[in-house]
């Protein structure tokens, strides 16, 4: 019974700090997911125009992202940039880390996008040029309406990696939760795990639903074909 | 070569080469091992998983969704300061944190080859298990012999994929001090203060290793043939 009490008093006295540390963790991931969703959408359309050079140059693109470690590139970016002289490229921390989700969100986006254009069947776009509508419009009103459906359940999940990976942040210093947490061990070094345990749990609220509603998704919007 | 020297002193990572080989050495083989121990807990995890006993099942799937919706990192953090409680007293560093490393990534990893090694499984066909059963081979012979290696050839591209992710996962044990390729870079950056070369040399070691990654999974791809490559 004692231990269960003094357990209880931990999480009250940590309650505010891990509050504030979930909300800029929840801040973090909402931006960089808006600002991934964004870049991958354009480079997605980009990559089915099938225009030749556009296409290379964001396969490179991709595989520069998907090839190394998130860890390294939010080095790059916070103490590679700054070292180049240019004054618009040195970021606080917080920028770094949103400029820095935000291009590995989207790497994963543009895949979805591209693969979700695909798969609309080839017989809608053909029925639309011949009805006469121009490129343009047969993208807009006839092939990126139906391929979005079809992006919602692979996109509910790279939200998922989205939100692991801003545990990586605590790395550079911003006070996301599990940097709260590694604050809140400082404090209480006898209660590591249970304050691990507590993070765990913290994360685990935030991203299941997520993965429930990702799982449901795909049962009403249907599965893209590949393993995303 | 004076003007590429402003922007990227490569004399001194020539002076920090042989501490880059080493990295890539330990990234590889503790990758491998990972990815050997993974896959061994997959597939049993993937049979748990399709066990018809809720005293089973359920657990595994507990365990499964738990690793998904947590980060790595703290489940580096959980194993890292956990493991050594649970071993016997006296005995709490009979681990070091190369082989704590390997066994929280093990504990990551292989809920993931669980997962899609249930979905190869579940793939093949029900033909080939009473195929297979009707001839007179046990249950295991059957596991063993028709269906794993069917369910492992038909998931091939999502198995590589996920190995790829495995290959980048182990540069965060270096925030609890194992040596590999991140680790190369932060002594790099700890004992020369340049953070180009420190970072680009390490980002260009795992785009080397991808590169090779990508090669191998062609390589793989022409051998096998299985059905799930068609819809690539």
């Amino acid at each position: 019974m004692e231990m269960i009490a003094d357990k209880f008093s931990i999480v009250q006295s940590l309650w505010p700090f891990l509050l504030k540390g979930l909300w800029i963790t929840f801040q973090i991931s909402i931006i960089s997911i808006l600002c991934g969703s964004l870049i991958g959408f354009a480079l997605g359309i980009g990559k089915t125009l099938g225009i030749y050079v556009l296409e290379k140059f964001i396969n490179a693109y991709l595989h520069v992202l998907r090839g190394s470690p998130y860890l390294v590139q939010l080095y790059i970016i916070y103490f590679v940039l700054p070292s180049l002289g240019i004054a618009w490229l040195s970021f606080d921390s917080y920028t770094a880390a949103i400029v820095s989700l935000s291009l590995y969100t989207s790497s994963y986006v543009t895949e979805i996008v591209a693969s979700a254009i695909i798969a609309v069947p080839n017989g809608q776009s053909e029925a639309a040029r011949s009805v006469g509508m121009s490129k343009t419009q047969t993208y807009r009103t006839v092939i990126i309406p139906q391929a979005l459906k079809l992006t919602i359940p692979p996109m509910a999940s790279v939200y998922v990696i989205v939100i692991k990976s801003t545990a990586v942040l605590s790395v550079i210093g911003i006070a996301e939760l599990t940097r709260q947490g590694e604050v809140a061990i400082m404090r209480m070094p006898g209660d590591i795990m249970f304050i691990y345990m507590l993070i765990a749990f913290f994360y685990f609220l935030y991203c299941y639903p997520v993965l429930r509603f990702s799982r449901w998704a795909e049962g009403r919007f249907g599965q893209l074909g590949d393993g995303h | 070569m004076e003007w590429l020297q402003n922007y990227f002193n490569f004399r001194i990572v020539g002076q920090y080469a042989d501490v880059f080989v080493a990295g890539v050495g330990q990234t590889l083989w503790i990758s491998a091992l990972c990815l050997i121990l993974s896959l061994i807990i997959g597939t049993f995890l993937a049979l748990a998983r399709m066990s018809k006993n809720p005293m089973i099942w359920r657990p595994v799937a507990g365990y499964i969704q738990f690793i998904r919706s947590t980060p790595l990192l703290i489940q580096i953090y959980i194993v890292y300061y956990g493991l050594p409680a649970l071993l016997p007293r006296g005995y709490g560093d009979f681990f070091d944190e190369t082989q704590t490393g390997i066994i929280a990534l093990t504990i990551h990893t292989a809920p993931y080859m669980g997962e899609i090694i249930r979905a190869g499984i579940e793939s093949v066909n029900r033909g080939q298990i009473e195929g297979a059963l009707s001839v007179g081979m046990t249950p295991q012979q059957t596991l063993v012999n028709v269906t794993l290696p069917q369910a492992i050839a038909n998931v091939m591209p999502p198995l590589l994929g996920q190995t790829a992710v495995l290959i980048k996962d182990t540069s965060l044990l270096s925030i609890i001090a194992v040596f590999e390729l991140m680790g190369a870079g932060l002594q790099m950056f700890s004992e020369t203060v340049i953070a180009t070369e420190s970072y680009v040399t390490t980002a260009v070691c795992y785009l080397g290793i991808y590169a090779m990654m990508l090669v191998l999974s062609g390589i793989v791809q022409k051998k096998l043939g299985g059905s799930a490559w068609k819809s690539n």
